[in-house]
């Protein structure tokens, strides 16, 4: 019976209970990391570290964040009574039309691939930075100067046909900025393909010495699934919103009928996109998952090889099945049916996420911290997202429920319930690392806590009002539906409140927070065993790995012993020779 | 009016032979979903209870499990394809109509922000649509504008209408009753207006409605074809309605009731509004200003109005009575009406051979 014996392995499991060497600004003013080895305006703006572009994203999208979420506030205030409370009838166009695209385009789809992806994926593979440090840098500024013309189109007018932008509405009666919006779209589109481009260039060239694939964190498997999602995506939602432009430029007809177009084009085309695009979404929140459920329930993620592949399968399938939201648009009998089935195999991956997460859970040591609350959050709400996109894609059941409250309350659930909780999920395991400092533990729980329940009781009543009939994109709706949006609007305002918290406890700790030490939540990713904040090239020397993610159940004290003889210098995730001091024969022998 | 009494008002109705079969599948799919979601939910709780840090109790090393994988890869994967199925069985049936439905075909024409229905019988409505108890009707829809969509929640029935195309739909009404007509596809800023009434009838209501005997709305209202049924149309292209209604007082006077009633003018004269006077409040609308009123209401030049419309227009003020008016709210909503593109020359819809009754 020998102890674990990992003699060369530079991975330290058990740093707290080493005496950790305290790092602060104030106790090492030596120690220089990637926020204080050079300062000036010019340091970040034309900074090509990694680290510091995430953080960049993370400021950006955090205010397109509140400007989406004041849209948000607008729309659902108006809702309160059936005639409209505080809007004009085009004003609550352009405000649910301004929460749909910024949400979309300047939060949901950059804020992970942007911020954590940036700032992570470099770091979880071992690598100084990404493979194209200057094209990274790029793809912020194509990002910002797409971001641009939204803002310039919210500030001569607005928009409003709806993130949707269907033509020909879009193309000809709209008399709103449709060209600003699409151009925005079109240059932030480029933003999308650049990152996807850098991340799946990193994944493949710049993983350190022993980083196999089979060894990758799970959220770097979901990064690299949403890159290629992205760079095949991307370039078609580039192509159609040019095609919009030339038909309500030059009056060239592409979609609209009285021109010889056909406006169910555009929707396959904008689908082709925009379907996979919310699994662009939904990833990386994934990913986020994976490596804070591991870390707090203190296990390897159950079933690996199932969560990183059900991330590959999601890509692909995914890009199949964008006809689901067209069942009712005119398109054929056979080709519905076949969307149809596809949209039953792509839940199937999403499935087994949610199954094989419950089971990592098993047999834990788990303890609740802000992060796990959020996680916890995330499944909670993204298998009640999950299950009601089951309405949607059967055929008959869309019939009736289509373009109704019901569909919104799904996406909802997907896209906040699941990737805004796992964004902050996300930001709050990371924090520490990417500032040094540690938030308030209290608030940071009683902030989940609120979000949680605000976010489920605003969405809940979405769906019995969509199963009555009420059409989503209303300001003026029946009166007999009023009880479900004054519920929904009130759990919303709690929702808002939520989503403020963080604001106050996270910034005050950049100023007031305990130093958080390298590696506060003993987690065994490679981003946590260097210092906190991570030195400007990440390593003090390249790392090399033995052994998968996850192992944390080595990492808190269980003796392994290698049956068969000599050191365990490679511990394969899967090592079926594995056999805990603890648990004679059953569990650990699993492998899958 | 509304039938909501019977059924649980947290469900909808239940007003067409599909809406029964599909509120079947719709819980069939809520169970199962219910189920998976209860067996997640308990599984989550229990190993959040039972597996909470203790002290001296070390996690335990578990990789995964290829049978459990398998497990629930299959098991859902019936179930959904159980949806699927029964889902391709329900579509079948909603977008087949039954060989009587095409005996009467109605059309729907959708326009920004308006539903024009017409009849087999060459009746027409707006933002109506009148059916019998138990005669499936096959219905044509098409835009001439932009994509709308055609929705009748309590028959679970919804069709896009595309311009350019011809879609349909089919229903089979087992109930009578009012129910909601919904716009659902975004059509623009009039989208929530664009929103009108189901009338399901018995047989000898119907009967008695295509005479003109049995209304579907309370009050006298103008029919088919007469001048103010044409003034009636007018009257709501041209927006009136957004200031003469009842909901809002504050801008307008309501038009109910006005023909040979005595007006207070500003300085203090009094007319009788007769002809001339509702003319001359359309075409020059300073010339007597109601007292009491700003001078806010816009001159309709013969540009935008024609003599024979403002004769219809009149005839449709002249036949208002109180309660006429029809509600700008959304119980029982106008449309805005107001297209922002000249109205076409020709009608889709073909004229009626035979007139409306009466």
């Amino acid at each position: 019976m020998a102890d674990i014996l990992l003699e060369p392995a530079r991975l330290d499991y058990t740093p707290q209970m080493l005496p950790e060497p305290e790092v602060s600004f104030a106790a090492h003013p030596e120690h220089k990391h990637y926020l204080n080895h050079e300062y000036g305006l010019l340091s970040w703006l034309l900074t090509v570290d990694h680290k510091r572009i995430g953080l960049m994203y993370l400021v950006s999208v955090s205010i397109f964040f509140m400007f989406g979420g004041i849209a948000a506030g607008l729309v659902r205030t108006n809702l309160i009574t059936p005639t409209g409370a505080i809007l004009e009838l085009d004003q609550y166009n352009k405000a649910f039309t301004a929460h749909g695209t910024i949400m979309l385009f300047l939060f949901l789809i950059p804020v992970i691939p942007g911020v954590l992806g940036n700032f992570l994926v470099p770091m979880m593979i071992g690598a100084k930075d990404m493979a194209f440090p200057k094209l990274n840098l790029a793809s912020y500024y194509v990002w910002v100067s797409g971001a641009l013309f939204f803002v310039w189109q919210l500030m001569v007018g607005g928009l409003d046909t709806g993130w949707t932008l269907y033509p020909p509405y879009s193309s000809k009666y709209s008399h709103t900025n449709v060209l600003y919006a699409g151009l925005g779209i079109f240059i932030t589109g480029f933003s999308s393909i650049l990152t996807a481009l850098n991340i799946i260039a990193t994944v493949h060239k710049m993983r350190c010495p022993g980083m196999t694939w089979g060894r990758l964190p799970l959220f770097v498997w979901a990064m690299y699934a949403t890159s290629v999602i992205q760079l095949l995506g991307t370039p078609v939602l580039a192509v159609t919103v040019v095609m919009l432009a030339v038909e309500r430029l030059a009056g060239v007809g592409i979609f609209d009928p009285n021109l010889g177009g056909d406006p169910i084009l555009f929707q396959h085309m904008f689908w082709f996109y925009s379907h996979p695009a919310v699994y662009i979404m939904i990833l990386p929140g994934m990913g986020v998952i994976n490596e804070v459920l591991t870390c707090f329930a203190r296990k390897n993620i159950f079933g690996y090889k199932a969560v990183a592949w059900s991330s590959v399968g999601i890509a692909v399938v995914g890009f199949l099945v964008w006809g689901h939201h067209m069942f009712l648009a005119g398109q054929g009998y056979y080709l519905a049916m076949v969307f149809a089935l596809l949209t039953m195999l792509v839940a199937v991956p999403s499935a087994i996420k949610v199954f094989n997460w419950t089971a990592t859970l098993y047999g834990g040591s788990i303890t609740f911290q802000a992060p796990m609350l959020f996680a916890l959050g995330f499944i909670i709400l993204f298998t009640i997202g999950g299950v009601t996109g089951l309405f949607l894609g059967t055929l008959g059941t869309d019939i009736h429920l289509h373009d109704t409250y019901f569909v919104i309350a799904h996406f909802h659930y997907t896209m906040v319930g699941g990737m805004m909780f796992a964004w902050q999920a996300g930001l709050h395991f990371w924090w520490p690392k990417m500032t040094g400092k540690m938030y308030s533990d209290f608030w940071s729980r009683l902030a989940a806590i609120v979000m949680l329940v605000g976010f489920a009781l605003t969405f809940l009543p979405q769906f019995a009002v969509g199963y009555l009939g009420m059409p989503r994109r209303y300001p003026n709706y029946p009166p007999e539906f009023q009880i479900y949006n004054v519920l929904s609007t009130a759990a919303a305002y709690v929702q808002g409140i939520g989503y403020i918290m963080p604001i106050f406890y996270l910034g005050a700790s950049l100023f007031f927070g305990k130093s958080a030490g390298n590696n506060p939540f003993k987690a065994t990713g490679l981003e946590w065993q260097t210092s906190s904040p991570p030195s400007p090239h990440n390593f003090e020397s390249t790392p090399e790995v033995y052994f998968g993610p996850y192992e944390y159940a080595v990492a808190d004290g269980l003796k392994i012993v290698p049956l068969n003889d000599g050191k365990v210098r490679d511990i394969k995730h899967e090592d079926p020779d594995l056999v805990s001091s603890h648990e004679p024969a059953k569990e650990a022998t699993h492998g899958s | 009016m509304f039938a909501f009494m019977e059924t649980p008002p947290f469900l909808p109705e239940q007003a067409s032979e599909f809406s029964k079969e599909y509120d079947v599948l719709f819980w069939y799919i809520t169970g199962v979903s219910a189920l998976g979601a209860g067996v997640v939910y308990s599984l989550l709780i229990y190993c959040c209870f039972a597996f909470a840090k203790k002290e001296g109790v070390a996690p335990k090393r578990i990789l995964g499990s290829n049978k459990l994988e398998f497990l629930w890869t299959i098991i859902p994967l019936m179930f959904f394809l159980s949806f699927f199925v029964w889902g391709v069985r329900q579509y079948d049936v909603a977008i087949n109509p039954p060989p009587e439905a095409y005996d009467r075909e109605y059309t729907v024409v959708g326009k920004q922000w308006m539903w024009k229905v017409q009849h087999p019988t060459g009746h027409r409505e707006i933002n109506e649509i009148t059916l019998q108890e138990g005669v499936a009707v096959r219905i044509t829809g098409t835009s001439e504008d932009v994509i709308h969509d055609f929705g009748i929640p309590a028959f679970r029935s919804k069709f896009d209408v595309v311009p350019g195309r011809y879609t349909s739909a089919w229903f089979k009404p087992i109930k009578p009753g009012t129910y909601h007509l919904f716009c659902d596809q975004y059509c623009g800023q009039g989208h929530s207006q664009m929103v009108g009434k189901v009338h399901v009838l018995s047989q000898e209501n119907y009967a008695a409605w295509l005479e003109g005997i049995y209304r579907v709305r309370d009050g006298k209202n103008p029919v088919d074809g007469s001048p103010a049924w044409e003034g009636r149309k007018l009257f709501l292209k041209l927006q009136c309605l957004n200031c003469h209604n009842r909901e809002s007082e504050s801008r307008a006077p309501t038009l109910e009731a006005i023909h040979k009633s005595k007006r207070a003018l500003q300085g203090g004269s009094t007319v009788v509004a007769d002809d001339t006077y509702l003319r001359n409040s359309i075409r020059n609308p300073m010339k007597e200003v109601r007292d009491g009123w700003k001078p806010i209401m816009p001159a309709y030049t013969r540009a935008q109005v024609t003599e024979e419309e403002l004769l219809n227009v009149i005839s449709y003020l002249k036949s208002l009575k109180p309660g006429d008016l029809p509600s700008r709210t959304e119980s029982s909503p106008a449309p805005v009406g107001a297209p922002n593109v000249p109205d076409p020359p020709v009608s889709p819809i073909p004229a009626p051979t035979t007139g409306g009754a009466r």
